[in-house]
C-alpha cells in the first residue's frame, strides 16, 4: 500500500472517532439537558424523594371513588400502597393513586383534570392539611353533589386507610378557601363519613364480628 | 288602673303595688326591680314636670306583671292592644311585577276591600274590620306606579292610604284565599290588562275550596338562584346552571306570591355575582321563615338523573363550639344553622314527598352536607339541586316551560304544607 493511501486512511479513521465522540456526546447531552427539563417542570425546588423504600412492604387499601350508579354517593375500589415509614408518605401515596383515578368502569375519578398536590403535613392532632393546585377548583365541572363526591373520595380515603388521620383540612393554591368550588364548606377540618359510601365503619364491623 | 303607688322624690323612685308585688322604678335608669328581680328596658325611664315617662316596654314588660291586664305592643309599630283585643293580623307587601305594581293584603280572617280613588295621586282602600294588627304599619315602595302604602286607623276605621302616581289607571283588586288574601294591582296608562302577569292565576286559586283556615306560619320567603355574574355554575352545551336557576326562582316567586300570598324575595334578580354569606345575609337581614337555595345539578355520568334536597349536615362545626365557647369570645358564623336543623328536616322531607308524588320518573334524594349557604342561615333552610345538566334528556326537561311550571307548583305544594306543620311553628 503506497504510504500516502496509509496517513489518508489513518487521518480518516481518527477524523471518524472523532466524529463518533462528538456525536456520542451530543446524544448525552441532550439526554442529560431533556432529563433536567423534567425535573425542573416536576419539582422546581427539590429532587423529588421516594415516597416508600423498596423493602417496604406492600398493604392493602380502599379508595373511595363516586359510584356510576349515583347510590350510594361513593364506592370503595381496592387498590395497595406501600407501607413506607413516614405517615404522611402513605397518604400522599394513597392521594397519587386518587389522581390517577379509578380501574373499574363502575366508577368515575375524583379529582379533577391535572390537580396536583403540593404539599401535605399531619399535625400532632392527626389533621391533615393538604395544599392542592388552584386546578382542583378551576377545573371542577361544578354541582353540589359532585363536589361533595370530590372532598369526601379525598377525606374518607385518607381517614379510613390511615386511622392516625383524625381530620381533613383542604388548602387550595396555598391558602384557605370557603369553599371548594362554591358548595362544599373547606373552612372546618373534614372527618369521615361512611354514610356516603357502600363501606361499614370498623369499629361496627367488628363488633358485628363478636 | 287602681293600683297604689308611692311616688318618692326624695328618693327619685316610684313604687307600685299590688297585693305581695311591688315593682320599683328610679329616675333616668332603665333597670326596673320586680319583687328584687331586675328587668332591663330599652331605654331609661325620666321624670319631667311631676310625671313618669317610661319606654312602651314598661308596659309589656313590667306593668304587666302587676295587673291581669294584657298589653300587647309590636315594635316598630305606633299601636298598643291593651287588654283581650281581638285584632286580627294583617300584613302589607308591595311588588313591581314588570308592567304592573302589585300590593298583596294578608289577612289572618275573611275582610272585605272596597277601593276610592280621591284624587289622581291617593287611593284608599277601606278595609270592614276594626281593630286590625298590622305588621308594618307603612311601606315605602317606591316605582314608577307607587310611592306608599300606610295603613291608617286613626278615626276607628281600617284603611290604607295609597300615594301613587299619575301613571296609574285603574286599579284592580282580585280576592283569593276565601278573602284573606287581596291582591291591588296598579295598571299603567296604555297597558292592556292581560298583558300583567298571572292576573288571571288569583281568581283560578281562589276558587279552590279552603275548608280549614290554616294558620300559615311561613311569611317571607327567600329564594336564592345559586350562582350568578362571572360564576356561572354548571355549564353544558344544553344550558348554563346560573340561567336556569333564575328562571326558576322568578316562577317560585310568582307562584308564591299569587298561591299563598307570601312575601317573596330573591337573593338576586340579575345576572349578578354574590358569595354565600350575602346570600343568607338577605334571609336572616328579612327574617325569612324558609330558605331555599336553588341549583342545577352536574355528574360526570351522562345517564345519571338524580335531584338532591340538600340539608345542613348534623352535628357539622360542633367541636368547635364546644371547645370554643369557654375560651373565645366568638363562635363561627356558619355555625347558625343549628338553631333550626329540625325545622330544615322537617321542610325537606316535605318537599321530597310532594316531589316524588307529582313528579314522576324523577329521583329525589334527601341528602346532609357541609355547604357554606346553609351554615349561616338562621331559619329552615335548604339546597335544592335538581337534575343532571350534563344528562341531555334532564337538561332539555329542565328548560321546559311546562316542567317549570310543573315543579314549581309543587314545590309551592310542599311550602304550604311546612307552612301549617307544627315545626314551622317552632321557628
Amino acid at each position: 500500500m503506497p504510504r500516502h493511501i496509509k496517513i489518508g486512511l489513518i487521518a480518516m479513521g481518527i477524523g471518524l472517532a472523532v466524529a463518533m465522540g462528538f456525536f456520542v456526546n451530543i446524544v448525552g447531552r441532550v439526554q442529560s439537558m431533556m432529563k433536567n427539563d423534567r425535573e425542573i417542570e416536576e419539582n422546581p425546588f427539590k429532587a423529588p424523594q421516594p415516597l416508600y423504600a423498596p423493602t417496604d412492604p406492600p398493604v392493602a387499601v380502599k379508595l373511595f371513588f363516586p359510584a356510576a350508579s349515583g347510590e350510594p354517593l361513593l364506592t370503595a375500589e381496592d387498590e395497595k400502597i406501600f407501607k413506607s415509614g413516614e405517615l404522611a408518605n402513605r397518604a400522599k401515596q394513597i392521594l397519587q393513586k386518587l389522581q390517577e383515578g379509578p380501574h373499574s368502569e363502575s366508577m368515575f375519578p375524583s379529582l379533577p383534570k391535572d390537580t396536583k398536590v403540593q404539599d401535605l403535613f399531619i399535625s400532632e392532632q392527626g389533621i391533615a392539611f393538604i395544599n392542592f393546585s388552584n386546578t382542583v377548583a378551576l377545573n371542577h365541572p361544578g354541582g353540589v353533589l359532585n363536589e361533595l363526591a370530590t372532598v369526601y373520595s379525598i377525606v374518607d380515603s385518607l381517614t379510613y386507610n390511615l386511622p392516625e388521620i383524625k381530620e381533613v383540612k383542604i388548602l387550595i393554591g396555598g391558602v384557605e378557601k370557603e369553599t371548594l368550588a362554591g358548595h362544599c364548606l373547606l373552612l372546618l377540618p373534614l372527618s369521615m363519613d361512611l354514610s356516603l359510601t357502600n363501606v361499614v365503619p370498623r369499629e361496627e364491623k367488628t363488633a358485628s364480628l363478636r | 288602673m287602681g293600683l297604689p303607688y308611692t311616688d318618692s322624690v326624695a328618693l327619685e323612685t316610684l313604687t307600685i303595688r299590688s297585693g305581695s308585688n311591688q315593682l320599683v322604678v328610679t329616675k333616668n335608669s332603665a333597670l326596673i326591680s320586680y319583687n328584687g328581680q331586675i328587668i332591663l328596658l330599652p331605654s331609661p325611664i325620666v321624670r319631667e314636670d311631676n310625671r313618669w315617662l317610661a319606654p312602651v316596654e314598661f308596659l309589656t314588660t313590667g306593668l304587666s306583671r302587676m295587673t291581669p291586664i294584657e298589653f300587647r305592643y309590636r315594635s316598630g309599630t305606633s299601636r298598643l292592644f291593651v287588654g283581650n283585643i281581638e285584632a286580627p293580623e294583617l300584613e302589607m307587601n308591595a311588588q313591581t311585577l314588570g308592567p304592573i305594581t302589585r300590593l298583596t293584603l294578608r289577612s289572618a280572617i275573611p275582610i272585605n276591600v272596597g277601593v276610592k280613588r280621591e284624587d289622581p295621586t291617593k287611593a284608599i282602600l277601606s278595609l270592614n274590620v276594626s281593630p286590625l294588627d298590622p305588621a308594618r304599619e307603612r311601606i315605602d315602595h317606591r316605582d314608577r306606579l307607587l310611592h306608599s302604602v300606610v295603613f291608617d286607623d286613626s278615626d276607628g276605621d281600617s284603611k290604607i292610604v295609597l300615594d301613587i302616581t299619575r301613571e296609574v289607571s285603574d286599579l284592580r283588586i282580585t280576592p283569593a284565599d276565601n278573602n284573606r288574601i287581596f291582591f291591588v294591582d296598579l295598571l299603567r296608562k296604555g297597558e292592556p290588562v292581560t298583558a300583567a302577569p298571572a292576573t288571571e292565576a288569583p281568581a283560578t286559586t281562589a276558587a279552590k275550596p279552603d275548608s280549614v283556615a290554616p294558620d300559615r306560619r311561613v311569611r317571607v320567603v327567600v329564594i336564592d338562584p345559586g350562582h350568578g355574574g362571572m360564576d356561572s355554575g354548571a355549564k353544558t352545551s344544553a344550558g348554563i346552571e346560573k340561567d336556569l336557576t333564575l328562571a326558576l326562582a322568578r316562577r317560585l316567586r310568582t307562584v308564591l306570591q299569587m298561591r299563598l300570598g307570601t312575601t317573596v324575595l330573591l337573593t338576586r334578580d340579575a345576572d349578578i355575582a354574590l358569595d354565600n354569606e350575602a346570600r343568607s345575609a338577605v334571609a336572616n337581614n328579612n327574617q325569612a321563615n324558609l330558605f331555599i337555595s336553588l341549583h342545577i345539578g352536574y355528574s360526570g355520568n351522562k345517564m345519571e338523573s338524580t335531584s338532591s334536597i340538600f340539608i345542613m349536615k348534623e352535628g357539622f362545626g360542633e367541636t368547635v363550639s364546644q371547645t370554643s365557647a369557654g375560651n373565645q369570645l366568638f363562635l363561627p358564623w356558619y355555625l347558625g344553622y343549628r338553631t333550626h336543623r329540625q325545622g330544615s328536616a322537617a321542610a325537606a322531607t316535605m318537599l321530597q314527598e310532594e316531589l316524588i308524588k307529582q313528579i314522576s320518573g324523577w329521583k329525589f334524594a334527601i341528602r346532609t352536607a357541609p355547604l357554606a349557604v346553609l351554615g349561616s342561615a338562621t331559619m329552615p333552610s335548604l339546597l335544592f339541586e335538581i337534575g343532571n345538566l350534563n344528562n341531555n334528556v334532564n337538561a332539555q326537561t329542565l328548560a321546559d316551560n311546562g316542567f317549570q311550571a310543573r315543579l314549581v307548583n309543587t314545590m309551592v305544594d310542599a311550602i304550604q304544607r311546612f307552612s301549617e306543620s307544627p315545626q314551622a311553628a317552632a321557628n
